[in-house]
């Protein structure tokens, strides 16, 4: 039962014409929720649930809820690369989350939210590929880092990111030596170290409406109805990573200064509130 | 049996626990906005998820539809990063489609399926982490998720998992027990009738022994329904004073 909305609407405004209904709110720069037009739904994080991955995050942003989970295995570098390892991200939008979706292989906005995350982590080196390798041409980390939808409201992109950022500095590697002798891997699993995270992107999206009127941080019913999106992915150096723009209306070059400025504060946003959920777990 | 003593001379498991004591339960009703009936338990480390779509009209292929029921729609999923080892493939794999097959079976038998001919209800699981009992789990949380939905059932469905280990039947196993080898029997039970939805029993066991396992595992699943009960009154009463305000 969805109680959540502050205006209860009666129904067939918001199932007849949801259009209009949307419209009489923006006219007054605000949305059905309550919140402005540049405004963010409430961000929850959890860290270090699963104990049974290596490092997790349960990230909530208004209700779209994202779990991620990273595991490390062991396995020998690719051939072009012998110093580096491997990241491997996978984002799984499954049947449970909205009904807009079938069970069976991944559809093709889940494949497209995984490439996303893939060029993220590129894009932004958030990691160096280098700490991963263990011994060069021998053997390596491979983190495999899934990334599950558990609740379907708008905006998974930005809340996979949080996740992931929130996962990759919760892990914690054992030590591994390579034997000489036997040339087989040794693993302390009492000396763990936490990985080395340089640059922390955070994305903030957006949905265009009416070809002119920009949201951020849209809902699932606002993302139905909006006529084109656009992703900005910023690092803590005000340094962009990534712009995505997968086609719809087209956009001046001012609103998108304006998106780039609200990424800026998102980002400042989201690194204190991780910074303060690790803080807190530290002191347990 | 070699290795680890499942059970000590003073009558204690490896975790602590009494053999018919259960793990500790937390359970909340409720947790998902997209979903009809959504509900998350914890069963020691056994971390389980279920959401519940419908009564809703048939998707896919019509022919599946019955004129006088409606059709239930399992699916069993784990998290890659729910077991020790990283699991491959989440789901459709042969042990994955046998759990959704014991859960559609189970609750067909407990939902009044008459009352909605021609639709489908879905209900789907996913374990965030997995400790043992992952069907007990599933079974457990897919009972309050229907309860959530207001879909009718006959009766609660409470599952749970038994053992035997020197004379001793052991409740509600967790990851260690159930890899230790031993007999081990996943019970489905109605608990106000006693009847029993799904029984499965996996490695051997002398037929004497069979009647304290079942009456260990009915037992159990006897107290874990009063802790499900009173997790739905607690959300009824939580729902019902927020909608009154």
């Amino acid at each position: 039962m969805n109680t959540n909305s502050l205006t209860q609407a009666p129904w067939h405004q918001t199932t007849v014409e949801p259009l209009e209904y949307h419209r009489k709110f923006l006219k007054e720069n605000c949305r059905p929720d309550g919140r402005e037009l540049g405004e963010f739904r409430t961000t929850t994080l959890n860290i270090g649930s699963i104990t049974t991955a290596d490092g997790s995050a349960l990230v909530k942003l208004g209700n779209t809820t994202i779990i991620c989970g990273i595991k490390g295995e062991l396995a020998a570098p690719p051939a072009d690369a012998p110093d580096k390892g491997y990241i491997v991200p996978n984002v799984d939008l499954p049947p449970l989350c909205s009904s807009r979706f079938r069970p069976g292989p991944p559809g093709e906005q889940a494949q497209a939210a995984s490439q996303f995350i893939a060029d993220v982590i590129e894009n932004s080196e958030m990691l160096q590929r280098e700490d991963l390798c263990i011994e060069k041409g021998k053997l390596s980390w491979v983190l495999y880092c899934d990334i599950i939808c558990l609740d379907y409201d708008g905006n998974i992109l930005d809340a996979c990111i949080i996740a992931l950022l929130a996962s990759m500095k919760n892990v914690q590697l054992p030590e591994v030596h390579v034997n000489e002798q036997t040339g087989l891997a040794e693993v302390n699993m009492k000396k763990k170290r936490h990985l080395n995270i340089v640059k922390h992107p955070v994305a903030a999206s957006f949905a265009v409406f009416d070809n002119s009127i920009l949201i951020v941080d849209p809902t699932s019913d606002e993302e139905n109805l909006s006529t084109g999106f656009i992703t900005v992915v910023i690092d803590e150096e005000e340094k962009l990573c990534t712009v995505h723009k997968p086609g719809g209306t087209p956009l001046s070059n001012e609103k998108l200064q304006d998106c780039i400025n609200r990424a800026i504060t998102r980002n400042k946003e989201v690194c204190k509130l991780l910074n303060k959920v690790m803080k807190s777990m530290k002191a347990k | 049996m070699a290795g680890i003593e499942l059970l000590s001379d003073q009558g204690y498991r490896v975790d602590g626990r009494k053999p018919n004591e259960l793990r500790k339960i937390q359970a909340r009703m409720g947790v998902f906005s997209q979903a009809d009936g959504s509900a998350y338990i914890e069963q020691g480390n056994t971390k389980a998820l279920a959401v519940v779509y419908g009564p809703h009209e048939i998707r896919g292929s019509r022919s599946k539809s019955q004129h006088d029921r409606a059709i239930i729609n399992c699916q069993y999923s784990m998290a890659t990063f729910s077991t020790g080892e990283r699991k491959r493939r989440p789901h459709g794999d042969r042990k994955s489609s046998e759990m959704t097959l014991h859960l559609k079976q189970t609750f067909e038998a407990a939902i009044l399926t008459q009352l909605y001919p021609r639709s489908q209800i879905d209900i789907y699981v996913q374990i965030l982490q997995a400790d043992g009992g992952n069907y007990s789990a599933c079974v457990n949380a897919a009972t309050l998720a229907v309860v959530d939905a207001g879909i009718p059932l006959r009766d609660y469905v409470c599952a749970c998992s038994a053992g035997f280990v020197e004379d001793t039947p052991l409740v509600d196993l967790s990851h260690l027990e159930e890899s230790a080898g031993g007999t081990q029997l996943s019970l489905a039970v109605l608990p106000k009738a006693e009847h029993l939805a799904l029984i499965e029993m996996d490695s051997r066991l002398h037929q004497d022994h069979l009647e304290s396992m079942m009456d260990a595992a009915t037992q159990a699943c006897k107290d874990l329904y009063a802790v499900l009960d009173r997790v739905v009154r607690d959300h009824l009463q939580e729902v019902t004073t927020s909608i009154g305000e």
